[in-house]
């Protein structure tokens, strides 16, 4: 991600500790990860220190700072997902990309996660790729989904 | 875009805007919440757009794309106004038969109509949908009504009414004092009273004051805020400016969790558009009164819903709560006094204001006031957001608006307030929702998620799913909260791992109370309150899970191999007979299956089969025919004359008495004997069997089959006394004297009586009696005419036992056909034999009429639901019918005999044991089989005989000082592979004679059994749930990155 795409989105914000989050955030959804150069502008233009910034990425849950696959796999693994056999959608999709929840495959094309809950409780259980939702999977049907991503 | 300086202006021009939309132009409404555009809405409402423009219809017909109006379980949702037509589960493709049928011709489309389930009524109107009807939309009623994305759609519906009164109209106290009177209290979860928190700020003495919405709707399993952000984010911000204006504030922060990407869009132009129009900024509508207000968003920490974390994320920190007083509106954001309501709470302000506070507080209980949304969620049918007024039931939500529980599953509990909140039990569905009831009961109101769970649902799983959840958020600043939590999800994994020790429970009680009492915030405060909640309600299970290693409710996969294996309350090894079967190793099937149960070919006609109720497959196809591949291989056994190798115990001398021949003292006889003892069963009729020979007709269970297996099952080793009650031959406490020990399985044969005038006449017999004397051939004909009351299996055996003695037979019941207690298929045959089968009726008397008995009948209607989660059947007033037959019998239930047992202590009708051990309050006298639980399946009877044959061991072992017998069983080799591919293909259907051959002859069996090739085929359409599938997987992980 170059400097000046990391100068427009910080300049967006008034230069001050509490826009870290906010700047942390957008960086993260236009870049999908975050790099370690990009924490050190940050750090620099919104005098935080790295070490705080750190701090912040690993608290919470919506940053990372190891590199996405071309696909980021969310599989909600909330209460009302969890009743309706969350886990074993899970199960499915860790068997079908060979991945543990966390963890990006070394081909990239995949990367899986678990979130806590995307509010449509009605169709679960649900899997969100790359922002688009499936609901009421089963197993199988979870398996199905993932083959129209390359 | 104007910008409107004083209320005269925002009048004129919400008179603008409503005139130029015409109350008759029609509007497709299409919802485009979250949960509609994952069922492919934005498809839905592109067609529209497209049919409406090819048609050259733009200016006359419009598409709104609206917020969530919660009945997400039928998205896509759409309504067409201005008739309000509500069409379900809308695709692209229908589009244009919508628009030129119903926008055009006016005519109502049937198929996308909502189907009542009850009546098979269609409906039209959203507002006559039981889900919609028997709810109260004060807040989210507008969401289909407005596009969020438009502040003239807000306006149009009567938006910043309330803002005009609040600014120039009462002074800032006034206000206060309003909201105050309504007695509205916080929707974030603790209910504080929102005018005194309101009060507090105000009267903090400091400029700058902050205000926040809390829409950080952290608790999994709750969506409301969500969808009242997405759906309306006009409300939330034009109650946060009336507060801002009450408090004194003029900055307020959104702050809103970023899982939420379309509530972060919607409520981030609503604040563009409230600024361009005045209604957010400098001067307010000419008042004179500043606020601006910033979205920020917070980052995936469940812990920022507590108000001092959610400050500190707001400040660019880490979200770590802090110990509270000061309280916010003394010190808050950024040092100064802050005032912090839920999303909610705020959407209820404009509604107090214009309505006024007496309405408000009409609404509701005495503490509670007003409505709450609630996402009800889970084993629901109508899973969505409803909105109900405060002091509703839990069972009006979950039956009424929810629309019970799917599948003809038991409901179990509710669980409400998420990881926070606790579970309610059926026992106390009928409390009325508000803040201080469901404190009572050990949950909490929370935000209002509402989380509904079935008999599915391990309660053991759910308080560690919840501890899992709180130790991933724990922020890990107080070590109570930290480790308490880490350390009670320690216990509770090893438990689920059945690695559960005795002390386990009150090690978990005792964490539970020093995490709650010692943690700095709430998050910890509560964390313990799902494992109080289930050890409170469900700490059976966690006993079962211990003690038993066993997981009823077949969720804790550690515990078993397979789902079928571990609803079988025997532990048939399913999936392992299946693949014998499958190779045609057939004589190792039928040794496989006698490890674990002694009647096969009696199991494999006549069991209720649970095992298929939870097989898998069922999610690709069809479940496997699981019971009739177990006939196949005990019939393929018999033909080839297998015999099954049996290793005996060393004999022993102990005496042991069993009381009853039928499954459960059969079973405990066949495990003794094999232990080396010599067992005498003693019973009451001519022959051993019990409900078996006396209570299930030879049609569905040949007595050839059952003799060849009793015979067996004695031939190991068991003394038979028939024609020998207890009580009358011989007493108890006789046995007690002549035997070390005994097992008490007398089964339920006593008919209920119907409790009707004339139930005493000649001519009304009990069900269970009858069909005893018809085995035993001492039954008078039932006559030409026959009525049979009851809905449950022993109904359909009385009903088509009568048709083959060349009755016609009516079987009246009470509620409907899907309500009956008999299986499907037992209704199905029964029917295709001719027999009448009259829903809705409940007898009213009989008497003596001209030629035989004349049965009246009141017709029922289905009311309000009943504990059973089922509706009420109540007379209908005047609607009687009568009709006359030669014999009536009762069906209706059945209960055990218990007169020859004064000494034995009973808990209602049935015989009271410790139910881990069997024991009854009688010094070596055990107990089981329906007798104990009640008229219950084949399976229970042979498990609880299994299970007191190994106490009655161990506790005779015990008082000889030797250890109890071991069983040792033969490895038997089963081929561990998963098929490779899996393709459609329904359940083999068992082939039967035809309805007209059948009910010829008695003893006719109707089912004929699988030949080879169907048997082979069949099971070859299992999963193998059994094969592991795990390792092989942990083996292939890629780590990268």
């Amino acid at each position: 991600m170059d400097n000046g795409k990391i100068d427009k989105i910080i300049d967006k914000y008034p230069s001050d500790s509490s826009s870290l989050i906010q700047v942390l955030l957008e960086i993260q959804s236009e870049n999908r990860w975050l790099p370690k150069e990009a924490l050190a502008k940050v750090s620099e233009r919104l005098k935080v220190p790295l070490n705080r910034i750190r701090h912040i990425t690993t608290f919470y849950k919506a940053f990372s700072v190891v590199p996405k696959g071309r696909h980021e796999i969310h599989v909600c693994t909330g209460t009302a997902c969890h009743v309706r056999g969350a886990k074993r959608v899970l199960g499915a999709v860790q068997d079908a990309t060979g991945l543990k929840p966390g963890l990006t495959g070394e081909d990239f094309r995949f990367s899986l996660e678990t979130v806590n809950c995307v509010g449509c409780c009605a169709l679960g259980p649900v899997m969100v790729i790359d922002g688009e939702h499936h609901g009421k999977l089963a197993p199988a049907k979870s398996k199905d989904v993932l083959k129209n991503y390359e | 875009m104007p910008r409107i300086n004083s209320p005269a202006e925002l009048e004129e021009f919400r008179k603008d805007v409503i005139s130029k939309r015409g109350p008759n132009k029609p509007c497709i409404a299409v919802c485009t919440g979250t949960g509609c555009l994952a069922l492919g809405a934005a498809n839905v409402v592109a067609a529209f757009k497209e049919e409406i423009k090819k048609q050259g219809l733009e200016t006359k017909v419009e598409v709104r794309e609206t917020g969530c109006p919660g009945f997400c379980e039928r998205g896509p949702l759409i309504v067409i106004y201005p008739e309000e037509i509500s069409y379900l589960q809308v695709q692209p493709g229908d589009a244009e038969e919508i628009v030129s049928q119903t926008i055009f011709a006016k005519k109502v489309i049937d198929r996308l109509l909502y189907v009542d389930p009850i009546t098979g009524e269609k409906i039209v109107h959203e507002s006559e949908i039981p889900f919609y009807k028997n709810q109260m939309r004060l807040l989210i009623g507008n969401n289909i009504k407005i596009d969020p994305k438009s502040i003239d759609d807000y306006l149009a519906v009567g938006g910043y009414s309330a803002l005009v009164k609040a600014l120039c109209q009462v002074t800032p106290e006034q206000v206060v004092e309003l909201v105050k009177n309504s007695g509205l209290r916080g929707r974030g979860g603790a209910g504080f009273p929102t005018g005194l928190k309101w009060e507090f700020a105000r009267k903090s003495p400091d400029e700058t004051k902050y205000m926040i919405v809390n829409a950080d709707e952290g608790d999994p399993g709750a969506f409301m805020d969500r969808a009242l952000l997405e759906g309306n984010p006009f409300s939330v911000l034009e109650g946060l400016t009336i507060g801002a204006y009450a408090i004194g504030a003029h900055e307020g922060y959104v702050y809103v969790r970023q899982e939420y990407p379309l509530a972060v869009e919607n409520v981030t132009l609503a604040i563009k558009q409230a600024e361009a129009y005045g209604f957010l900024g400098k001067n307010i509508l000419g008042s004179g009164f500043d606020f601006t207000v910033t979205v920020h968003r917070g980052a995936g920490a469940f812990v920022c819903g507590e108000e001092t974390a959610l400050l500190a994320s707001l400040e660019g920190k880490p979200g770590e709560p802090r110990a509270r007083p000061p309280y916010p509106a003394v010190k808050g954001l950024f040092g100064k006094p802050t005032n912090i309501n839920n999303v909610e709470t705020w959407s209820n302000i404009p509604l107090i204001l214009n309505k006024g506070p007496e309405y408000f507080a009409s609404i509701g209980t005495e503490g509670s006031k007003g409505t709450k949304i609630f996402s009800l969620v889970g084993k629901v049918n109508n899973t969505g957001l409803v909105e109900v007024p405060m002091g509703i039931t839990l069972r009006d939500i979950i039956y009424e608006v929810g629309g019970g529980i799917p599948g003809g599953k038991k409901f179990k509990a509710v669980q409400t307030g998420g990881p926070s909140g606790g579970c309610i039990t059926e026992e106390y569905l009928d409390i009325e929702v508000d803040f201080d009831e469901l404190r009572k009961v050990g949950a909490i109101m929370g935000s209002g998620g509402m989380i509904v769970m079935d008999e599915d649902t391990c309660m053991v799983d759910v308080a560690k799913y919840f501890l899992k959840f709180l130790s991933l958020e724990s922020c890990g600043k107080c070590s109570p909260c930290r480790e308490g939590i880490r350390q009670m999800l320690k216990i509770l994994t090893r438990i689920s791992e059945g690695k559960g020790r005795e002390s386990d429970i009150g090690l978990l009680m005792e964490l539970a109370e020093s995490t709650r009492d010692a943690s700095l915030c709430a998050l910890g405060g509560t964390a313990p309150n799902p494992v109080l909640a289930t050890l409170k309600y469900f700490r059976h299970e966690y006993e079962d899970h211990i003690l038993h290693k066993r997981c009823q409710a077949g969720v804790c996969e550690e515990l078993y191999k397979a789902k079928c294996t571990n609803a079988c309350p025997i532990g048939q090894d399913v999936p392992g007979y299946l693949s014998l079967v499958a190779e045609g190793r057939y004589e190792e099937a039928i040794s496989l299956i006698y490890q674990t149960n002694p009647l096969p070919g009696v199991c494999g006609r006549v069991c209720t089969h649970p095992c298929t109720d939870v097989c898998l497959r069922a999610e690709t196809d069809e479940p496997l025919n699981i019971p009739k591949i177990k006939r196949f291989a005990a019939d393929m056994a018999k033909r080839k004359g297998y015999t099954v190798k049996l290793e005996k115990g060393k004999a022993k001398e102990e005496k042991i008495a069993v009381i009853g021949g039928g499954p459960g003292g059969l079973a405990a006889a066949y495990s003794l004997a094999l232990m080396g003892y010599r067992p005498t069963i003693i019973e009451e009729l001519p022959q051993l069997g019990g409900m078996l020979r006396y209570g299930i007709p030879p049609y569905r269970l040949p007595r050839e089959i059952l003799d060849q297996e009793i015979d067996f099952i004695v031939n190991v080793g068991v003394e038979v006394k028939t024609n020998t009650r207890v009580g009358r031959d011989i007493t108890l406490g006789q046995l007690q004297k002549e035997y070390d020990a005994i097992f008490v399985a007398v089964g339920a044969h006593k008919s209920l009586p119907i409790r009707v005038p004339g139930e005493d006449l000649p001519g009304v017999k009990g069900g269970a009696e009858f069909l005893r004397e018809v085995e035993l051939g001492i039954a008078p004909h039932p006559g030409k005419r026959v009525a049979v009351i009851g809905g449950g299996d022993v109904a359909m055996d009385i009903a088509r036992t009568c048709r083959r003695m060349g009755a016609e037979v009516t079987i009246a019941y009470r509620r409907e056909r899907k309500d009956m207690p008999a299986s499907e298929e037992e209704i199905a045959d029964a029917i295709a034999e001719n027999i009448e089968l009259k829903e809705l009726v409940a007898p009213k008397s009989i008497r003596r009429a001209n030629s035989g008995l004349a049965l009246e009948m009141d017709v029922c209607e289905l009311r309000d639901f009943d504990r059973s989660g089922r509706r009420r059947p109540v007379p209908i007033e005047g609607a009687v019918i009568t009709r006359e037959y030669d014999t009536i019998f009762s069906a209706i239930g059945q209960t055990s005999d218990l007169d020859f047992a004064e000494s034995l202590e009973t808990k209602g009708d049935t015989i009271a044991v410790d139910r881990h051990r069997l024991v009854t309050n009688l010094p070596g006298v055990f107990a089981g089989g329906d007798a104990v639980i009640g008229p219950a399946r084949i399976v229970d009877a042979l498990a609880h005989g299994k299970k007191a044959a190994v106490e009655i061991d161990r506790l005779l072992a015990l008082k000889s000082g030797r250890d109890p017998y071991a069983e040792s069983l033969e490895k038997i080799k089963v081929t561990m592979t998963l098929p490779e591919v899996v393709t459609e293909q329904p359940m083999a259907e068992i082939p039967k004679l035809s309805p007209e051959e059948r009910i010829k002859d008695f003893t006719a069996e109707v089912e004929l059994g699988f030949d080879e090739e169907t048997a082979k085929k069949e099971c070859g359409r299992c999963l193998r749930c059994d094969v592991s599938w795990m390792a092989a997987r942990d083996k292939s992980m890629a780590v990268a990155g």
